[in-house]
């Protein structure tokens, strides 16, 4: 796996176990142990009440389109292949919202509001990304 | 506590060659446009005593302290700032409290970048989301735009109104890129899609270029080169959020509480607006920011943008200039630096009023917004 070529994830103090969990094949998220809020991306501190208690939940992975882009030219070399390819903002089903790609369903079909789940590709050996496939 | 209102004005602008203007640095765009904006407002080197700049976004060299030093200028106020898309208007605001408070009499606001021939990825990295190919700010845009089409029934027959329209003043106006390109209807449709739902045309073009302007106090403005404009009113507001999880996609965005400080400030209503400079990095973000001020109702913009009433001639004047669609890409300097001169009086064959068969105005609406609409400032200005 170490021909992919796009670009991956820049990770830092802040989202590294956020990224240990996908490679685990999970979509954890920190919950605010105060004030419960979810949030994302991750962060020291709640923006909504600022206490810096929170535990890494697991999110069911269900969601739905919430908006999307379709990109018809390449903007980065190493999409250049990919074209027409889609990012997506998802509407996680649990609150918070997060930008992916969406799998399984051709650019045509999508639409805002369609039903989806997530699914992990792992692209090199040390990062997994979270994905969404259109479920019905 | 006093008002700002009608306490500072602005006093000079300065241009500089934009479009594709290879082959210079970002600092030197700063120096040119300051030098212009010194000349313009009659002022020698030495009369100025603050300067803000406006970071150059793909090249962070450029520093404040650096851009005094070029200038050879010793200021007892000085910073860069930046609120991204919104960051002249801000100069603007912060400005017009130094000069108010005697911390400074003449400050100089710039911006300058060789972002077209001298950046690869400019913007590319505003909010993250490279790792699933999300480059540029036009996609983050389009995210807003689409959901916005989703909303409320907005689309292309609705953007396609504005990109005429300020391609319609772009052709009157001899400094804009677009000035020798007229646009049709049927141009705007057939123009590729980069990111849908965006067309090329609903997406501006960045520029090598820099611009600057000066505020001083409404006291010492009367003695100079130029008619004063006025700073009547002032306001923003910075949603800040990650967009991913924005709720102002679809607004309401910083126009709202922004617009609405600054035409407290004035004690004007929208009726008094003559003219709106509206920042245009996209052709939606015109809609929800015109949306957000209060000129029409939610999701009612495809009823009020028609481009014979945005155009020469039309009884809503847009983004005179051609704006950053169509004019140049120089962040909130393009808006502002386009009421400045229509207010004076000096835009030729664009000139709101009789060359134009537009209502002469006394007040404009100058808007800035940045990031994916996570900042905004307003200014009110008037001759």
């Amino acid at each position: 796996m170490t021909s992919y070529t796009k670009p991956l994830p820049i990770i830092n103090d802040d989202n590294r176990q956020y990224w240990g969990y996908c490679k685990q094949h999970e979509l954890r998220m920190q919950q605010c142990n105060n004030c419960g809020y979810i949030r994302f991306p991750p962060g020291i501190l709640c923006p909504r009440c600022h206490s810096m208690d929170a535990s890494w939940v697991k999110l069911s992975g269900r969601g739905k389109i919430y908006s999307f882009v379709v990109y018809r030219v390449s903007y980065h070399p190493s999409y250049a292949d990919d074209i027409p390819y889609t990012v997506a903002v998802i509407q996680l089903a649990e609150g918070p919202r997060m930008e992916s790609n969406i799998t399984g369903i051709k650019v045509e079909d999508l639409k805002v509001d369609t039903p989806v789940e997530v699914c992990f590709d792992d692209v090199t050996d040390e990062v997994s990304l979270p994905k969404f496939k259109a479920v019905s | 506590m006093e008002s700002l209102k009608d306490k500072a004005a602005i006093v000079g602008v300065g241009y500089t060659p934009q479009g594709k203007v290879p082959g210079r640095t970002s600092l030197s765009f700063h120096l040119e446009a300051a030098r212009n904006a010194i000349s313009d407002a009659g002022l020698k080197i030495q009369d100025i005593d603050g300067l803000l700049i406006q970071p150059a976004m793909g090249d962070p060299s450029v520093t404040a302290a650096l851009v005094a030093q070029y200038l050879g200028v010793r200021v007892r106020f000085l910073s860069a700032l930046d609120a991204f898309g919104a960051s002249a208007g801000c100069q603007a605001q912060f400005a017009a409290m130094a000069v108010a408070h005697g911390l400074a009499n003449y400050v100089l606001c710039t911006y300058g970048e060789n972002a077209r021939s001298g950046v690869s990825e400019y913007g590319a990295a505003l909010n993250g989301g490279l790792e699933y190919g999300l480059f540029g700010p036009a996609a983050c845009y389009a995210i807003a735009a689409r959901r916005a089409m989703h909303e409320f029934g907005t689309g292309p027959e609705t953007w396609k109104e504005i990109a005429v329209a300020q391609r319609r003043w772009a052709n009157l106006n001899p400094r804009a890129s677009m000035y020798t390109r007229p646009m049709t209807y049927q141009d705007y449709y057939d123009a590729r899609i980069l990111v849908e739902p965006f067309r090329l045309f609903d997406i501006c073009q960045i520029s090598d270029s820099g611009r600057a302007f000066i505020v001083t106090t409404a006291e010492r403005a009367r003695g100079l080169k130029k008619r004063p404009v006025y700073i009547m009113g002032m306001g923003q507001d910075h949603p800040a959020t990650n967009p991913q999880q924005a709720t102002f996609l679809t607004g309401p965005t910083g126009a709202k509480l922004s617009g609405e400080q600054a035409l407290k400030m004035a004690g004007i209503t929208l009726k008094d607006i003559g003219a709106c400079e509206i920042y245009d990095c996209f052709t939606y973000t015109v809609e929800v920011e015109l949306m957000d001020y209060g000129f029409y109702g939610r999701g009612e913009g495809k009823d009020f943008l028609k481009a014979g009433r945005l155009g020469p001639g039309g009884d809503f004047p847009l983004n005179t200039s051609g704006g950053l669609l169509s004019e140049a890409y120089q962040m909130g300097f393009t808006p502002l630096t386009e009421a400045v001169v229509q207010l004076r009086g000096e835009a030729g064959d664009r000139q709101l009023g009789a060359p134009t068969r537009t209502r002469e105005p006394e007040v404009i609406l100058v808007s800035n917004n940045g990031g994916v609409m996570q900042t905004h400032s307003t200014l009110i200005l008037r001759k």
